[in-house]
């Protein structure tokens, strides 16, 4: 039987994304089959989640062909994608939490009856998705902010599923769920495999991708690298096609020198309802790691150390003096500086010039009676740009025209600028590619080494794992474990995250 | 293949540059553009004298009248302008507030008239604060929340002055207070320029020196171009919002009482349409109602399009209502086209 014959869910031909300043897809072709788990992987930035919102009708001026069951469609809207039968399951939950169960699942589509919602015919439709994924003895009246995290996912997962996809796109779908329930998905997504639906599955997680995939496409900057059947290649050959070297190269670090003294004591600091009794030292000259699940509490720790929101109980010192002021100016001005995940919501004003961002937070310093210097302030900046190599080093250009590297590097510039004692980072490459990620790291190695300490909250592990001298694990809002250099490891981090391994405190 | 993307990217890059120079220059347009519209408003003035379809355009006393108009707009519209500079939109309660200034003005210049300007403008800082902080603190919507605040001043000047009109010369005064309180409006400095004028290009000065020069420039274009980064880079966001309320109401106190000395009338009336008028001058003269973006250079050019034109209007015999709808229907291109501009040119990062 020649390819030809074959029926073929999805093929891409040759299908290109650009945003202004980057190519985020660049010429990738592939097929998925029926009845097939195709895992997508590729590191942040890589591409995958902008060539899956072209697949969902996000964009309507990508270019190249895309066929469904070897016809050519065009996916220019949303609308036009779910017609020809693709299914997204986000890794945001797209319920609305007040709204029942069966409203969510049926929203867009409510059955009627002479103009009025049909009731009956809801609850059996509600009924009938809720058994596919295991949920039968779910009340579909239940409002879904009454749902556990797992539940809402298998419900967001039922829901795409009424609309009857052939191809069913899953994006991080086990990043909020415990091993069991990662077991359980796992069963579902072999079932509708074993009914003929195409599965496209993007995780960053390998182990799950050899225990579920068929084939797996690996993807780096924007391009895609190869596409083998998993039975062919193992970790490491995966790593390294997604890394572009090999592993040891990436991971290589010598133990760096830290000094003993304690730079930053955080003792029982606790925020209400968020995270609870949170106690750590962090040395000078130290990269402390803050390891756990999406949601486990980090970010908002995070805002509460830097004086973003208030705090309930406990205290933080820096030097061996308590903080007093909850407010973040004067958190700024005693040295603790936060570099916020969202970069285009709240961590940079896109709209104004590279130098004015950077001087944000402290243009202050460079003024006298209310009035400040242009030309005090200037060397600070083109050092920022000569240091982390922004391209184009121009600083009157307007971050929202850089790349969404270089639109990193200049808030991380605008936080190292400010000279702190505490540096905290979450998420510092999340999104770039593999260059500014290099320079990046080296920036933040370069201030541990010149004395500050570095608290780094990452979801990315081998940055976690590389960057950390000591790592902390965050689960539901508390510290349960510490790990020292030699003990981290993706694996132990990983483990530890989702509440096993060891349990030592 | 890592080199090709470096290529890619270097074009992408140049092509980026000749936009940035593009935007520059549309910038400066911008910025000074305004001024060609008053230019060519003064020549329809001319053109429409010169073939008679008008009379007295050209003359010093309709010169003098413009001048008059557009000093106390533009003392509003520069106070104004900070409001939407901060990302806080509009400032709806400046015509209450130019009426209950006048007020208390002349209530309070029995008392001499040093204590009734002060009245007047701690008057002025309590609206503004009161906007401000309602607005900075419990993030209500400014539009909505200075609409209301209108409202309420409104009422407060018809219960306790019971809809009358009061006279600088009926409230007991001094000789003395009554006649600098006519001179705040008719005052010429050498005996040749008007007060209302010269305050009008002192705020200018000042507004523009402000905006380039201090840290509180810096902030408050900061906080308009993007207040979650702003209050992320420790910018005491609140205090930034309060102060452009409070500046836009001591604008419209000073503005109040120009028009109060001029009418020799303090009356519920006396600031009414210039909550759109200064808006008007603001938007046209290019500050943008996304925050962040804009010039005091161009405001004062606005106050000036919109003296001329109601002047012609006037002139040609349009009645008043038929003048409001022509300044709405202006308004309403203004705000379409910028709008629709920044977002062809895919710059609207809001």
């Amino acid at each position: 039987m020649s390819e030809d014959e074959i029926s073929i869910a999805l093929e891409m031909r040759g299908v290109s994304k650009r945003f202004p300043g980057t190519v985020a897809v660049n010429n990738v072709s592939f097929k998925v089959y029926p009845g097939e788990v195709h895992a997508l992987v590729g590191e942040n930035g890589a591409g995958k989640s902008t060539l899956m919102k072209i697949l969902a009708g996000s964009f309507n001026d990508y270019t190249g062909d895309i066929l469904i069951n070897n016809k050519k469609v065009l996916l220019h809207t949303p609308f036009e994608a779910r017609k020809n039968g693709i299914g997204m399951v986000y890794q945001e939950l797209s319920l609305a939490r007040p709204i029942s169960i069966a409203e969510n699942l049926l929203a867009g589509r409510l059955p009627k009856k002479r103009g009025f919602l049909d009731r009956r015919a809801l609850y059996n439709e509600s009924k009938r998705l809720l058994t596919i994924v295991g949920l039968e003895n779910l009340d579909p009246w239940l409002p879904v902010e009454d749902l556990s995290q797992h539940e809402a996912q298998l419900v967001e997962i039922a829901k795409v599923l009424g609309t009857d996809p052939c191809i069913l796109v899953m994006d991080e779908p086990t990043s909020a769920l415990s091993q069991n329930e990662v077991k359980r998905l796992f069963g579902l997504i072999r079932n509708l495999r074993n009914n003929g639906i195409a599965i496209i599955y993007i995780s960053h997680h390998l182990q799950e991708i050899f225990e579920i995939a068929d084939r797996v496409t690996v993807m780096r900057d924007g391009k895609r690298v190869d596409t083998k059947d998993i039975a062919e290649v193992s970790h490491s050959d995966v790593v390294q096609m997604m890394i572009g070297r090999s592993i040891k190269e990436f991971y290589s670090r010598e133990e760096r020198e830290v000094s003993s003294d304690v730079l930053c004591r955080v003792s029982h600091l606790t925020r209400y309802g968020f995270f609870s009794d949170i106690s750590f030292d962090v040395r000078r000259g130290e990269i402390l790691g803050i390891g756990g699940l999406a949601g486990a509490g980090q970010t908002e720790l995070a805002r509460g150390m830097a004086g973003v929101d208030r705090t309930d109980e406990g205290t933080i010192e820096i030097d061996g003096k308590v903080l007093t002021s909850h407010s973040m100016r004067r958190r700024l001005d005693q040295g603790i500086a936060y570099l916020t995940d969202e970069r285009k919501n709240g961590g940079l004003a896109l709209r104004l010039p590279v130098d004015e961002n950077i001087l944000a937070p402290i243009i202050n310093r460079y003024a006298q009676a209310g009035i400040y210097s242009k030309k005090k302030a200037e060397p600070v900046v083109v050092d920022s740009i000569k240091n982390l190599e922004i391209y184009p080093p121009d600083p009157s250009r307007t971050v929202g025209n850089l790349s969404g590297g270089n639109q990193q590097k200049v808030l991380l510039a605008k936080w190292l600028a400010s000279a702190p004692k505490v540096l905290i980072l979450n998420e510092p490459t999340r999104g770039v590619d593999i260059g500014a990620k290099e320079t990046i790291h080296a920036a933040i190695e370069r201030l541990a080494a010149s004395g500050s300490s570095v608290i780094l909250i990452s979801s990315d592990l081998p940055e976690l794992v590389s960057l950390s001298d000591r790592i902390v694990i965050m689960v539901n809002g508390r510290l349960t474990r510490e790990m020292n250099y030699k003990e981290c490891t993706e694996e132990s981090v990983l483990l530890a995250a989702n509440g096993e391994g060891g349990t030592e405190a | 293949m890592k080199k090709s993307a470096r290529e890619n990217e270097m074009s992408v890059e140049k092509q980026t540059t000749q936009q940035i120079e593009v935007s520059r220059l549309s910038k400066f347009v911008n910025d000074i553009g305004i001024y060609g519209i008053v230019l060519l408003f003064i020549v329809l003035g001319v053109v429409l004298e010169t073939t008679g379809v008008i009379k007295g355009f050209m003359s010093i006393r309709n010169m003098m009248n413009i001048i008059d108009a557009v000093a106390i707009l533009g003392i509003a519209a520069v106070g104004l302008s900070f409001v939407p500079y901060s990302g806080s939109f509009n400032d709806m309660s400046i015509p209450t507030t130019m009426a209950l200034t006048g007020i208390v003005a002349i209530q309070m210049l029995k008392y001499g008239f040093v204590v009734s300007l002060i009245s007047a403008l701690v008057v002025g800082i309590i609206i503004g604060s009161i906007n401000g902080l309602t607005v900075g603190k419990l993030g209500v919507n400014p539009v909505i929340w200075t609409l209301a605040i209108n409202y309420v001043t409104m009422g407060v000047i018809r219960l306790v002055w019971v809809n009358k009109q009061i006279y600088p010369d009926m409230m007991g005064a001094s000789e003395q207070s009554i006649r600098l309180f006519d001179d705040i409006f008719r005052y010429r400095v050498f005996g040749v320029v008007g007060l209302p004028v010269v305050v009008l290009i002192v705020m200018v000065i000042i507004a523009q020196l402000v905006l380039s020069k201090t840290v509180f420039g810096f902030q408050i274009k900061f906080t308009g171009s993007s207040k979650l980064t702003a209050k992320l880079s420790g910018i005491n966001v609140n205090k930034i919002v309060v102060i452009a309320f409070i500046l836009s109401s001591l604008a419209a106190t000073i503005s109040g009482l120009m028009i109060t000395s001029l009418g020799r009338v303090g009356a519920w009336y006396n600031g009414s349409g210039y909550d759109f008028k200064a808006m008007t001058a603001v938007v046209i003269g290019g500050t943008s109602l996304a925050g962040g973006r804009g010039s005091v250079i161009g405001v004062l050019g606005g106050a000036i399009v919109m003296g001329v034109m109601s002047n012609i209007m006037t002139l040609l015999g349009i009645g008043t209502f038929s003048q409001d709808m022509i300044s709405g229907a202006i308004f309403i291109l203004v705000v379409g086209i910028n709008a629709k501009t920044l977002r062809n040119l895919g710059r609207d990062y809001a």
